[in-house]
């Protein structure tokens, strides 16, 4: 479909076209819903392009090999001098890289898509082969967020981000219709195609005045963006939008308008403690007037678009828990966690200890060295290599002759993903007797635990009326015990909601990572009395618990909270522990040094 | 065309830490930690345009020093011909690319000459690049650690012995690591931690002025690269002009006892194991006073080098920050 037939969705329209002007606007992340055009829109970008710009798409079962260039194989045997085959990093230098469905993509990928994109260069130092290319492209990507998260890293090379929502309005949706089934909308790409062209070359006339990089600055600083990667897109954003209204100067209309584009990625997950930083000022009026240069002390507002159809265009907030009547309770005691014997048979679980890496069972994981052994995969390299000394002898003339003995294979390696989910229930009851510090302490003894292993580590917290996911998988311990100090707690116990959030999550990364172990572990008293459904707590909870140790690759471990011997104990947790199918333990457990290195325990070492 | 380095806005500590180990190499490198987008990669890269040149024998891939450890080649050749050819070489940033595999990393069989000759060639690797030279690693935490074992390896021989396909070969492997890292994506192992010589984090600045400087100077440099690189000519040239001068001065820099004595008590205060820590803070307050063209160490020099050393060398609880051990090393610091 062409650009200008697209319905609907302006910001994400004009952060193709500011693309299309200038690259150095640094690409556009769309985010929303399956079906509602974000592909679509992102590939109307190749009609609007410079003709001859390389439009690439990187399909979601890329290799490395593919990715990065590899051996070819019929040049190489017949010339017996190694010759480079292209990957996509070369396709799309100059150019665009088109992924959709960005956040399923596997995370070696990820971190070789920006590793190269980084350095503008691809090095290729593999398979016998050395070579080096320029590879400067800009990434063009759409995910629909509730099938995995992006990592920040990546989020961060997209200059821009726009949210995509169901349109709503029966006017819209008619022209949508009316649009696809329509292929003659060629009139007004061709005006669009003109006013592009146009803003092309106004674009290297287009001047920024000081108080406006003073505004950007500003805008930069109170959004409390990490690094200073969205000064440099807002500039760039903002001179395209000029040159895109024929204007030689850019103006403060010019930045407020794109801000939210180059913005709405950049926020910080979580706002740091309120001790030392102080919350963001709302996102900025339309209608102010720039600072006068005169006077630095003035802090302009943030920017935001003035219309008001453009609020449901805002990104997925961060997770701002509702300053409400709650405490945040400190880390309790740490202990050291001893190893005891395991009940349940762990057996299938033998040969993948953490750390230790499976060979890739498919064609994914990184190929690191060649082996005798046979499997799918030939190292034409290293087949060529056992080859190459004999060629002389085999009176080679004019393709290279291989012999069976000469074969090589590769050996894949991925690391092998372990994940260990807490969660944390963070309601009313655990703040009595102060049960929250008990709880983090045993939290943090079983994340000191997970660091040792290097497993990777999530945390979900339940309270009030939901539940949610505190700290996405990280292998950052680090980052974890962070998160952990800062978990509050009050309100009702919506057990459910916390099961229900575990279960996507596992949904979500094993998707991602198939071959991902689980652990999770249950912090809680278990006294459900919010439910998310219709159903009541108890059923819901059941329900949930059910759907969980239908599970394949998952531990569960229950820790109890409640506060044992007293006539309010209620032994809520046991039953829900026995519901899951899981290990149950009180902290007191935990305290008294009978147990237990879960963690090891359920991630054997091989 | 690179970011000419002395354009970067501040990040005065990462810059500093990679000059120190120009000025002696033998420092063993950088650590850059840090935020996404606060520059790191950009001053790697960058350093390359102030290094300096080195003696090394001619057309030899492996930067082989006339008189240090030689690789199998020179050392046969000066066998043969009783005598090396020397030259001078530019020092390098030789970057190591994540998806590298293990053949391309140490060395492996010459194809070709193979096939044409029907003799066994040792065909060097990246290793051989980096022997003298800076080995640069983006994104470290996230290389496999199967290369990781096999750069722990030749790190810590300073050799890289090449056994494969038929082909023996020996060659000198020294190089200084620099790696950047983003903690948020995952933790280093404490093999390759320790193998960093210094490290320094990096954060964004929250500077109205120098946010507006940075802006200023990269639109200058994207608007016409060659014309900023001449803008900034004259600061490269005094800033290579300081290194090298340190780099001449910086062995006969004597480190007394009153000295040594200031920095065992710091790293014995902070009970620090091994003396790996002890010898790169001396050799790191050596460079320091060289770059700062005093002829003595003083205790400012000591103090500033704990900094760059120590870092990463604290026995932390496994999950404290880097960083969070601040007050530990104020502490010691005061003694001196």
């Amino acid at each position: 479909m062409r650009c200008s037939s697209f319905i609907g969705h302006d910001e994400a329209k004009l952060a193709i076209i500011l693309n299309a002007i200038d690259p150095r606007c640094g690409g556009v992340l769309f985010v929303g819903e399956k079906g509602c055009g974000k592909s679509t829109l992102a590939r109307s970008l190749r009609s609007i392009l410079p003709s001859g710009t390389p439009f690439v798409e990187l399909p979601l079962n890329v290799t490395d090999e593919s990715l990065l260039g590899t051996i070819a194989i019929e040049d190489t045997l017949r010339t017996g001098a190694r010759v480079f085959q292209h990957g996509l990093f070369s396709r799309a230098h100059g150019g665009v890289l088109f992924i959709d469905d960005v956040n399923l993509l596997s995370p070696e990928i990820v971190s070789l898509i920006l590793e190269v994109q980084g350095r503008g260069e691809n090095i290729v130092e593999r398979e016998g082969l050395r070579m080096r290319h320029p590879a400067s492209f800009i990434l063009v990507a759409s995910m629909y967020p509730e099938e995995g998260d992006l990592s920040p890293h990546l989020l961060d090379r997209f200059g821009m981000c726009a949210g995509f929502e169901r349109l709503t309005d029966a006017g819209e949706r008619m022209s949508v219709v009316r649009a696809a089934i329509c292929q003659d909308q060629t009139d007004a790409d061709l005006e669009l195609t003109e006013r592009i062209e146009v803003a092309r070359k106004i674009l290297p006339t287009v001047s920024v005045r000081d108080r406006f990089l003073e505004y950007i600055a500003d805008i930069c600083i109170n959004y409390n963006v990490a690094g200073h990667r969205a000064d440099l897109y807002l500039l760039a954003a903002a001179r395209a939008h000029a040159a895109f209204k024929g204007n030689e100067d850019v103006t403060r209309e010019d930045i407020n308008t794109v801000a939210s584009l180059v913005l709405m990625h950049r926020r910080r997950e979580l706002q740091p403690p309120p001790d030392q930083q102080e919350d963001p000022p709302p996102p900025p009026e339309h209608n102010h007037e720039p600072p006068p240069d005169n006077q630095q002390e003035q802090q302009p507002e943030p920017p935001q678009n003035n219309t008001d159809e453009q609020e449901h265009d805002q990104p997925p907030k961060p997770h701002e828990l509702p300053p409400q009547k709650e405490e945040v309770f400190t880390v309790g005691q740490t202990f050291q966690l001893k190893r005891i014997a395991f009940r349940k048979d762990r057996l299938e679980r033998a040969a993948s200890g953490r750390r230790t890496r499976t060979r890739a069972r498919n064609r994914g994981g990184r190929y690191v060295k060649s082996v005798l052994r046979q499997n799918r995969d030939i190292a034409i390299d290293a087949t060529l290599r056992a080859a190459a000394p004999f060629q002389l002898v085999r009176k080679r003339t004019d393709v290279v002759v291989i012999n069976e003995e000469d074969f090589r294979y590769k050996r894949k390696e991925r690391k092998m993903g372990h994940l260990a989910i807490f969660i944390v229930d963070g309601s009313g009851s655990m703040g009595a007797q102060k049960r929250m510090v008990a709880a983090k302490g045993a939290v943090q003894s079983l994340l000191m635990d997970c660091y040792q292993k290097r497993d990777t580590v999530a945390i979900i917290v339940f309270r009030k009326d939901r539940a949610e996911v505190v700290l996405e998988p990280t292998a950052s311990v680090e980052h974890a015990a962070r998160r952990l100090r800062e978990i509050p707690v009050g309100g009702k116990t919506p057990l459910g909601a916390g099961l229900l959030e575990a279960y996507r999550l596992l949904q979500r990364v094993g998707r991602k990572r198939p071959e991902t172990r689980f652990l999770i572990l249950l912090i809680t008293d278990g006294r459900a009395n919010q439910s998310v459904t219709e159903m009541p707590p108890d059923e819901e909870v059941a329900r949930m618990a059910a759907l969980m140790s239908e599970q394949a690759g998952i531990d569960i471990v229950v820790v109890d909270t409640e506060e044992k011997g007293r006539f309010t104990t209620m032994d809520r947790a046991a039953s829900i522990a026995a519901l899951l199918g899981a290990d149950y333990h009180t902290i007191e457990d935990l305290k008294a040094d009978y147990l237990v290195d879960i963690v090891k325990r359920s991630f054997p070492e091989v | 065309m690179i970011f000419p380095f002395s354009a970067i806005v501040d990040q005065e500590e990462m810059k500093t830490g990679l000059i120190l180990n120009v000025i002696d190499p033998s420092i063993g490198g950088l650590l850059i930690m840090g935020e996404k987008g606060t520059g790191k990669s950009t001053a790697v890269r960058a350093l390359a345009d102030l290094l300096p040149e080195i003696e090394a024998v001619k057309d030899c891939p492996f930067t082989c020093d006339p008189s240090g450890v030689l690789c199998s080649k020179c050392t046969e050749d000066l066998q043969n011909e009783g005598h090396l050819h020397p030259t001078r070489k530019k020092m390098r940033v030789v970057e190591l690319p994540l998806g590298i595999t293990e053949d391309r990393l140490v060395g492996t069989l010459d194809i070709e000459h193979a096939i044409k000759k029907g003799e066994k060639r040792f065909e060097p690797g990246i290793l051989a690049d980096a022997n003298r030279n800076f080995l640069y690693v983006d994104e470290v935490n996230l290389l496999e650690d199967h290369i990781v074992d096999l750069l722990l390896d030749s790190a810590a021989m300073g050799v890289n012995t090449v056994e494969r396909e038929g082909v023996s070969f020996v060659h000198p492997a020294r190089f200084m690591l620099v790696g950047t890292m983003n903690p948020e994506e995952g933790d280093l192992r404490p093999q390759l931690l320790d193998r960093f010589g210094l490290c320094v984090g990096v954060t964004s600045l929250y500077d109205k002025g120098q946010r507006i400087e940075i802006l200023r100077r990269r639109a200058a440099f994207d608007s016409d690269q060659g014309l900023f690189y001449k803008q900034w000519n004259g600061e490269q040239q005094k800033l290579s002009g300081r290194i090298s001068a340190a780099r001449s001065i910086v062995d006969s820099i004597p480190m007394d006892d009153r000295v040594l004595e200031k920095i065992v008590s710091v790293t014995a205060s902070l009970k620090l194991d091994g003396h790996r820590a002890d010898i790169v803070m001396m050799k790191t307050s050596r460079a320091l006073a060289a770059f700062r063209e005093l002829s003595t160490i003083g205790s400012d020099e000591i103090r500033d080098a704990a900094w760059f050393a120590l870092r990463h060398r604290l026995k932390r609880l496994p999950f404290e920050e880097i960083g969070a051990e601040r007050e530990k090393v104020t502490e010691a610091l005061a003694l001196i």
